[in-house]
């Protein structure tokens, strides 16, 4: 139980990243941190105890294995967040270039 | 000092590209970081690609795969890219051959998984001789497959972060 909550922690600590931090690029991070957090739940789901990866080999029998349809879903969710990282990083490559600064209380253009 | 072994150095990998800009601005010396990284680059960015191509070769027989080998062949030249500066690393693998790559890639799954429609199925494993299990010539068309996936997740990979370093470059200019 202890380690959903570590996982919970995790994730609050990416949340008040994105919503107390002003930096552009600590925002990033943030939904980094956020992301990882989500991953490591979704494998700690499918763990046994003393369970082994779920991949036949050649030589010995493998009795109590770990789940892997988590595994797999995670994989997605890294090609994903992959992807979004890479449109977050340049559209902040593009803030900065048009404004000279991360900081997202300076950027005041985008006001109505 | 260092500024005077590090021209030596790129002189001597590729004797055309000295760089004739006069250094003009104080932040733009050299291009890439210090000797210290781009020795340990020189000396480890090789065999990082090899590990990438181990791990896509056996992805049939354990952990690992297209995916994770074409991120690991990707970095190596992301490494190369960072260290070096973006010249060096476009020379070796420029964005039109990584766009091409990344599309043989994809060209490559696509008729590996038609080829199956002689046997009657999709991805139909079309190999006679599958090999013994847990071999490396063995699981009939799951290598071809792993190698095409890398192509296109390497290819694609390097790709996004050369526009995004040509992107930024390129809006400078302006």
């Amino acid at each position: 139980m202890s380690e959903y909550i570590l996982c919970l922690f995790l994730f609050c600590i990416g949340l008040y990243c994105i919503l107390r931090k002003r930096n552009l690029i600590k925002i990033i991070i943030g939904l980094g941190i956020m992301e990882y957090a989500v991953n490591l739940f979704f494998i700690l789901l499918g763990y046994r105890s003393h369970g082994r990866a779920p991949i036949l080999s050649g030589s010995q029998e493998i009795l109590n294995m770990v789940d892997p349809l988590p595994q797999a879903l995670v994989l997605t969710t890294i090609v994903i967040g992959l992807a979004l990282m890479a449109v977050v990083v340049s559209l902040a490559v593009r803030i900065y270039e048009k404004y000279g600064t991360f900081d997202i209380t300076k950027i005041r253009r985008l006001r109505g | 000092m260092s500024r005077k072994m590090n021209n030596r150095e790129e002189n001597h990998r590729d004797p055309e590209a000295i760089p004739e800009k006069p250094l003009h601005s104080g932040q733009n010396k050299e291009p890439g970081m210090t000797l210290i990284v781009k020795t340990i680059t020189r000396l480890t960015v090789g065999l990082i690609l090899l590990y990438g191509i181990y791990i896509v070769l056996h992805g049939h027989i354990s952990p690992g795969g297209g995916f994770a080998g074409g991120v690991i062949i990707a970095l190596s030249f992301i490494h190369l890219m960072l260290a070096f500066g973006k010249e060096v690393a476009l020379k070796k693998l420029s964005e039109a051959a990584a766009s091409i790559l990344e599309s043989l890639g994809a060209i490559m799954f696509l008729s590996v998984a038609l080829l199956g429609f002689l046997g009657g199925y999709l991805f139909f494993n079309f190999f006679l001789h599958k090999g013994k299990p847990f071999q490396l010539f063995s699981a009939g068309i799951i290598p071809l497959c792993n190698i095409a996936i890398s192509l296109k997740v390497g290819a694609g990979l390097f790709a996004i972060f050369a526009a995004l370093v040509l992107f930024k470059s390129g809006e400078e200019e302006k």
